[in-house]
């Protein structure tokens, strides 16, 4: 299969802290990745640095279908066909849910009705339709994270990177998005995404990465994962290794 | 609520038709003055709008760009008798020019650091306009000279007749903005003024906008300026660069609603009006009062409707009637 993503020797330093450090991994199209990692392991961060927020360091590789992205605006990556949402979800407050989708839908036409129907399309995928006219700071937490997806879905991506559009939900919405994460992967999109909800990461990824510190501690299909030492040492500590096999892994 | 639906266009008509009778409505020259300051204060809230309103650049710089419309028509026209009219826009492109730098400087800047940095450029631009006196007659100023009632020359023995040029102005201004408002570039000044972060996650080329946007707002805002200086007959450093002009644009946005189309228009009516009955009922007696009594008004308001009147306004209109012709952008911009 083709490869995406590929990532290659991702590094970033803030100032004393080394928050990513020869970090690589590739992503093939039509494949869903969770990357994984306690806090503060350099997940977000990553994001930032694969979608142009962030420079990474000299050395850092980003591949997406072919193209270099590093040294590229924010913008530009997103017209390349990666699309993301953020951890803490940032919809146009004041602007209503259809006018929010309708900004991503403008990436690839301008004209006011193409867009309008584009961004229905969107809303209607996420299950939003029924809100196109509240105002986005009205909406729940699961609904903003719709609005960022759908938003996202506009600027109709080929990749997308989802950072923890599970965080504050409670079980039945983690469902409910675990079940919409599937729609957009059966829909051929390649799909990034960071998890802390180990049940959403199980039911939707085909691969995981693992980071810890800045830095790549272990990958592999999900099974695998959950049962490596080192990923449980760093979510649990050492005393846990070994006692964890075939027990519960959630979180 | 659909008792009695009156169409955007009747309104609409009303205005204009209320605007363009209220010269001959006026009982002195005195209330033709006020009117022209109305009409060309709104046009400038309107240039101003644009980027402070919409995209949310809060520019607190605009006499810089007033300052060079006024600048380079009196100079065209004292040095090389060239038109106002010609003067006018090739003020309006000198401003277009000086806005790129400035918003190259300006826009890496947010929030507060910005509005300052934007009065900085307008400062630097009078004190440069004090000290070369050569290049402009510096502090002294010079008078516009007269040339009677001459059409070409922009300059009329009827008072009514500035007015009716800073309606035009004004009509102008709120056709581009009503237009930008129901276009792309309306979406994605208001998602860039909501988050800018957001907004480049959705393919928004957040500097190029802004600085298209700028453009737009310097040419319109420099049209002012000229006008202004062929009014009043006069340019000085002082007047042409007030920092109080970067002030009232602000302002009459930020009164009338910040970000919609008839915002600023409403926010100079009620505080140019404000300002000048004040003026002339308390004024002559007790000095100092009428300033207060306007401050506290701008209190007021700013505390009880920090989106502006027309806010207010138009959910009182909704209630009795549709009047989606007065709505803005934000919360109604729909499908």
């Amino acid at each position: 299969m083709a490869e995406a993503l590929v990532v290659s020797r991702l590094g970033k330093r803030f100032g004393g802290l080394q928050a990513v450090h020869d970090f690589s991994f590739s992503v093939d199209e039509n494949e869903t990745v969770a990357l994984i990692g306690p806090n503060g392991a350099g997940k977000t961060t990553s994001f930032h640095l694969i979608t142009g927020y962030h420079h990474p360091d000299a050395g850092s590789s980003v591949v997406a279908f072919g193209r270099e992205l590093v040294g590229l605006r924010p913008h530009d990556i997103c017209a390349h066909g990666l699309a993301r949402t953020f951890q803490v979800a940032r919809p146009f407050g004041n602007m209503t849910v259809l006018a929010n989708v309708m900004t991503g839908a403008f990436l690839r036409d301008k004209r006011l009705d193409v867009a309008r129907s584009r961004a229905r399309e969107a809303l209607d995928f996420v299950g939003l339709s029924a809100k196109e006219q509240t105002p986005a700071h009205d909406l729940t937490t699961i609904d903003q994270r719709r609005l960022e997806m759908a938003r996202a879905l506009a600027t109709e991506p080929r990749l997308l990177l989802l950072d923890e559009v599970m965080a504050g939900l409670n079980p039945a919405e983690i469902d409910q998005a675990v079940e919409l994460v599937g729609k957009l992967a059966s829909r051929g999109l390649t799909i990034v995404i960071i998890e802390h909800v180990m049940r959403a990461i199980m039911a939707v990824a085909s691969h995981i990465v693992v980071l810890d510190h800045g830095q790549k501690i272990a990958e592999g299909k999900p099974a695998d994962v959950v049962a490596n030492e080192d990923v449980i040492r760093a979510y649990l500590g050492s005393g846990y290794v070994g006692r964890a096999a075939g027990g519960d892994s959630r979180c | 609520m659909r008792k009695r639906r009156i169409p955007a266009a009747l309104w609409l008509g009303g205005l204009v038709v209320l605007a363009l009778l209220a010269p001959a409505a006026a009982p002195s020259p005195f209330y033709i003055d006020i009117f022209i300051r109305v009409a060309l204060f709104a046009f400038i809230g309107v240039a101003w709008n644009l980027i402070g309103g919409y995209a949310k650049q809060l520019s607190l710089g605009h006499a810089a760009f007033f300052g060079l419309g006024a600048y380079t028509s009196t100079i065209l026209l004292i040095r090389f008798g060239i038109s106002p009219w010609i003067g006018m826009l090739a003020g309006g492109v000198v401003a277009m020019a000086a806005s790129l730098p400035i918003g190259a400087v300006c826009f890496r800047l947010r929030g507060p650091y910005f509005a300052i940095s934007t009065i900085a450029f307008a400062e630097v631009l009078m004190l440069l306009f004090l000290k070369f006196r050569d290049f402009a007659w510096g502090a002294e100023g010079t008078t516009i000279p007269n040339f009677g009632d001459s059409p070409l020359m922009m300059q009329f023995d009827a008072k009514a007749a500035y007015y009716y040029i800073a309606l035009a102005l004004l009509a102008i201004a709120l056709a581009i903005t009503w237009w930008i408002e129901r276009s792309w570039i309306g979406y994605y000044l208001v998602a860039v003024g909501e988050d800018e972060d957001a907004a480049e996650a959705v393919g928004v080329n957040v500097p190029r906008i802004k600085r298209h946007i700028y453009l737009i707002s310097a040419f319109l805002t420099a049209l002012g300026g000229t006008f202004y200086v062929q009014y009043i007959y006069f340019i000085d450093p002082n007047t042409a660069f007030n920092f109080s002009i970067s002030v009232e644009a602000a302002l009459v946005s930020i009164v009338g609603g910040i970000g919609t189309l008839w915002g600023p228009v409403l926010g100079t009516v009620l505080l140019e009006v404000t300002s000048a009955l004040l003026q002339s009922w308390l004024g002559s007696s007790h000095g100092g009062v009428q300033l207060t009594v306007y401050s506290l008004i701008l209190m007021a308001v700013i505390l009880w409707r920090p989106t502006g009147l027309l806010g207010l306004l138009s959910d009182a209109f909704d209630r009795v009637v549709n009047a989606a012709s007065l709505r803005g952008p934000g919360a109604s911009v729909d499908g």
